[in-house]
């Protein structure tokens, strides 16, 4: 039998590689790998010109070599067959983009900031991991799948760090917004974008949980830090950070955030009146909240919060619906109380 | 006018739409979604008079009762062992009867093939291969499904499963899963690929996946037969006969949450490595409390499930038993092809506390796990058929003075029976819902290294401690 296991392993192995082989092809998936990696570095380099025809300065050779880390007999090589198919002009040292070479560069973006989008609404992923998952899609996706998804996500403007999103044409809406450390102190503002790189002062961004649609008060301004207030939390930012954070005039939500709770803040037995959605809530669950009628004007209360408050269960327009924490965080209510006896189901169901 | 029509192209509408849609703003979805409620209810408030109802009161109490932090656990334990139990204890009776009946019909036609001058190799094929291993499906499988599936039916029409979900919810977001998973859960006790499409009520891709892969954790109603079958052998006899089947409803009880607990387990690693994500918007309806109708329970759970299940099952039994038939009664140097196939995973069965007979049959019942005990009863018995079914004392007697079965050797099976492989028609399933072969293999593969893992510990840990 000893001999049998050595003669079995064998004839299992030359199968499978037999079997994946032919199954697989890897001289057809080697060929397409090659081709997605071209393209990948093409997608790349064009999306490094666009950044510095934004900031308004002149990419080069050398910044080039620096963000795709290519060696310079390869990176020349890829600016010659970029310059061949028409997609970039070099004037001596700077490089410019040709206007196809700027919609495809346009439409890279639109892929990125589209599949951010998706991640984040759809899939939930926090927003610390978006930006890796999207430069690898962003390679991938074809011009139809762009625009199934953008269609899907309903014409989305802004990527959840912000940015606005390219449209098919190539349209940008540009970004009306101060940074934090221009914004006047005890102003209310709203957070309409945080800047995705550099990763460390990203990193830090995420880990004070400021996010686009937050709402902020520039408490103390000081050249060493700046103090912000979220309404329930300060911060202290370096200006560095503060910097890369942009904010406009706030519009939506609460105007006094002291008048509304949210509903997963009341308890067992409270009703309330729905006053809006936050404004984070975005993509799918706020579609599934509106869905199951929690519009503004429609009147909840707790019924059930079992083991540990977690799920909670609701009963809106007579029906009773369970709520995570984090769905019962979303949803702003005002007019809590407590409504005891049986005139609470009366009230209950003729919302 | 019509000059300015008719110098609009097409990329000028776009471009003005794209602006005017600019304009807009993000909230016109909102906008829509409140105008038809606000609709709705205009002409609800016409058309609707509600009264107070006394019905919601009961309701109100129920729910408080099942979802209560002190009550709500239990009685959900307490429902699913009472299940098993009247599942067992019932089931008991008919399965003996429906072998009796149908091994009888099999000697029948044996004696009227053999009267015929048949010969043997054909009789022993339709018959003792073909027949008798659709006889065993259907007689171990047909009793405890049909009381099973009517049960879980009326769980299910009274709107108790949803506040099941609602209870285990916290569990899964632990988990960084869906607490619907609950809900696919419960289904896979019925079938572990009818679990897998339940899992279309998962919005979330992710956890939707998750869910898919996990769900062959929950041992399924092909399962339950050995699960059911070693419980009342290895558990119930420790017991007095008139806690007999009480301890064997405990026992496989005792497997689910271990089921339950690895469905967990994976789902928090799954959701921390490969599916890496947060768990997404959890929404549930709980629907009132209704009064389960009698027709529409019979209809779905013994049309809809107990038959088509049981299709399934004779489908895939038929082929299995000829398969077994025929690997039994060729002979390669004295031996038939089973004995040496058996003989050669024997080693690897040894080393997770079973052995190579056991592992055979597993590999001939990847269509269906039904099969997996009279394989193993036929094998040992080196019938070259399968047996029919006698009563718990022979069997007991078989594998343990027989063929060195012990508690190790009982509770590893059960492990193994837990975790391994999904059937076929799960993993046909799988890639069905899932379009990939990616995640096809991994739900096929991963509860099989699992159970080679498990199953290796606890038979190295026994022997260590030299328990056995």
């Amino acid at each position: 039998m000893e001999n049998g296991w050595i003669w079995f392993l064998l004839a299992v192995g030359a199968l499978l590689t037999g079997s994946l082989w032919v199954r697989l092809r890897p001289l057809a998936r080697w060929h397409r790998w090659r081709a997605l990696r071209e393209r990948a570095l093409f997608e790349d380099a064009l999306k490094h010109l666009l950044t510095f025809e934004h900031s308004s300065r002149d990419a080069t050779v050398e910044s080039l070599a620096g963000s795709l880390r290519l060696s310079q007999k390869r990176l020349l090589r890829l600016i010659a067959r970029m310059e061949a198919a028409g997609l970039l002009h070099s004037h001596g040292a700077a490089l410019h983009l040709s206007s196809e070479g700027k919609q495809w560069a346009l439409r890279v973006v639109r892929a990125h900031r589209l599949w951010e989008r998706y991640l984040a609404d759809e899939a939930g992923v926090p927003l610390g991991e978006l930006h890796h998952a999207a430069e690898r899609a962003e390679h991938r996706l074809t011009p139809e799948e762009l625009d199934a998804l953008d269609a899907h996500l309903g014409h989305p403007l802004r990527d959840p760090h912000g940015d606005p999103i390219p449209t098919a044409t190539g349209a940008v809406t540009p970004l009306e917004a101060l940074p934090l450390t221009d914004w006047p102190l005890d102003q209310p503002a709203q957070i309409l974008h945080v800047e995705d790189e550099p990763e460390v002062i990203f990193k830090e961004i995420v880990a004070e949980d400021l996010r686009p649609g937050t709402r902020v008060w520039v408490l103390e301004r000081r050249p060493e830090y700046l103090i912000i207030s979220d309404g329930q939390v300060e911060h202290r930012l370096t200006p560095v950070v503060a910097a890369n954070i942009h904010v406009a005039k706030a519009i939506e939500g609460p105007s006094q955030p002291a008048e509304l709770v949210r509903l997963a803040d009341l308890v067992e037995g409270e009703e309330a009146e729905v006053a809006a959605l936050d404004p984070d809530c975005r993509g799918f669950s706020r579609r599934r909240l509106l869905d199951l009628g929690l519009t503004p004007g429609a009147r909840v209360r707790v019924e059930l919060s079992p083991a540990f408050g977690d799920p909670r269960a609701v009963r809106v327009r007579g029906s009773l619906i369970a709520l995570r924490r984090e769905q019962a965080a979303q949803v702003w209510v005002r007019g809590g109380s407590r409504s005891d006896g049986k005139s609470q189901h009366a009230g209950a169901s003729q919302s | 006018m019509s000059d300015r029509v008719h110098t609009l192209t097409p990329q000028d509408v776009l471009v003005r739409a794209d602006a005017l849609q600019r304009k807009l703003g993000g909230r016109f979805r909102d906008k829509i979604v409140e105008s038809l409620y606000d609709e709705a209810e205009r002409i609800a408030r016409r058309a609707v008079h509600t009264r107070t109802d006394r019905h919601w009161d009961l309701d109100q109490r129920i729910d408080r009762l099942v979802t209560s932090p002190i009550f709500g656990m239990p009685l959900m334990l307490f429902i699913l062992a009472v299940i098993f139990w009247v599942t067992i204890a019932g089931a008991n009776y008919p399965s003996e009867l429906l072998a009796t009946g149908l091994f009888w019909f099999e000697a029948r036609a044996v004696e009227l093939f053999n009267a015929w001058g048949i010969p043997w190799w054909i009789t022993g094929f339709l018959w003792h291969g073909v027949y008798r291993g659709l006889a065993w499906v259907v007689s171990v499988m047909l009793p405890p499904m049909a009381i099973f599936f009517p049960m879980f039916t009326i769980l299910e029409d009274l709107g108790y499963l949803p506040r099941v979900a609602f209870n285990l919810d916290w569990l899964f977001k632990k988990a960084g899963a869906h607490g619907k998973q609950a809900l696919t859960m419960a289904m896979g006790f019925g079938c572990n690929a009818a679990g897998v499409i339940a899992t279309r009520t998962i919005d979330s891709p992710r956890e939707r996946l998750i869910a898919i892969l996990t769900n062959n954790f929950v041992p399924c109603n092909g399962r339950f037969p050995t699960l059911i079958m070693l419980a009342t052998i290895f558990v119930a006899a420790a017991f007095p006969p008139a806690l007999a089947s009480l301890a064997a409803a405990g026992a496989v009880v005792a497997v689910v949450l271990l089921g339950a607990l690895f469905t967990l387990l994976v789902s928090w690693g799954l959701s921390r490595t490969i599916l890496k994500g947060e768990a997404s918007a959890f929404t549930l309806e709980l629907p009132p409390y209704r009064r389960p109708s009698v027709m529409r329970i019979l209809y779905t759970s013994l049309i809809d499930r107990t038959l088509f299940v049981l299709w399934r099952a004779i489908i895939v039994a038929i082929p299995a038993g000829a398969v077994i038939w025929i690997l039994a009664n060729i002979s390669v140097g004295g031996a038939s092809l089973a004995q040496h196939t058996a003989d050669f995973l024997n080693p690897l069965g040894v080393a997770i506390g079973l052995d190579g007979v056991i592992l055979l049959a597993y590999v001939i019942a990847i269509p269906a796990n039904e099969i997996v005990v009279p394989t193993i009863l036929m094998m040992y018995l080196g019938t070259g058929m399968m047996i029919e079914l006698e009563g718990f004392e022979q069997i007991r007697a078989l594998l343990v003075d027989q063929h060195g079965w012990t508690l190790l050797t009982a509770v590893n099976l059960m492990l193994f029976s837990l975790l391994h492989n999904p059937c076929g028609t799960t993993i046909w399933t799988i890639w069905k819902e899932t379009r990939s072969r990616k995640w096809t293999l991994v739900g096929a593969l991963m509860p099989l290294g699992i159970g080679f893992l498990v199953t290796f510990l606890t038979a190295t840990a026994v022997r260590a401690f030299g328990w056995i």
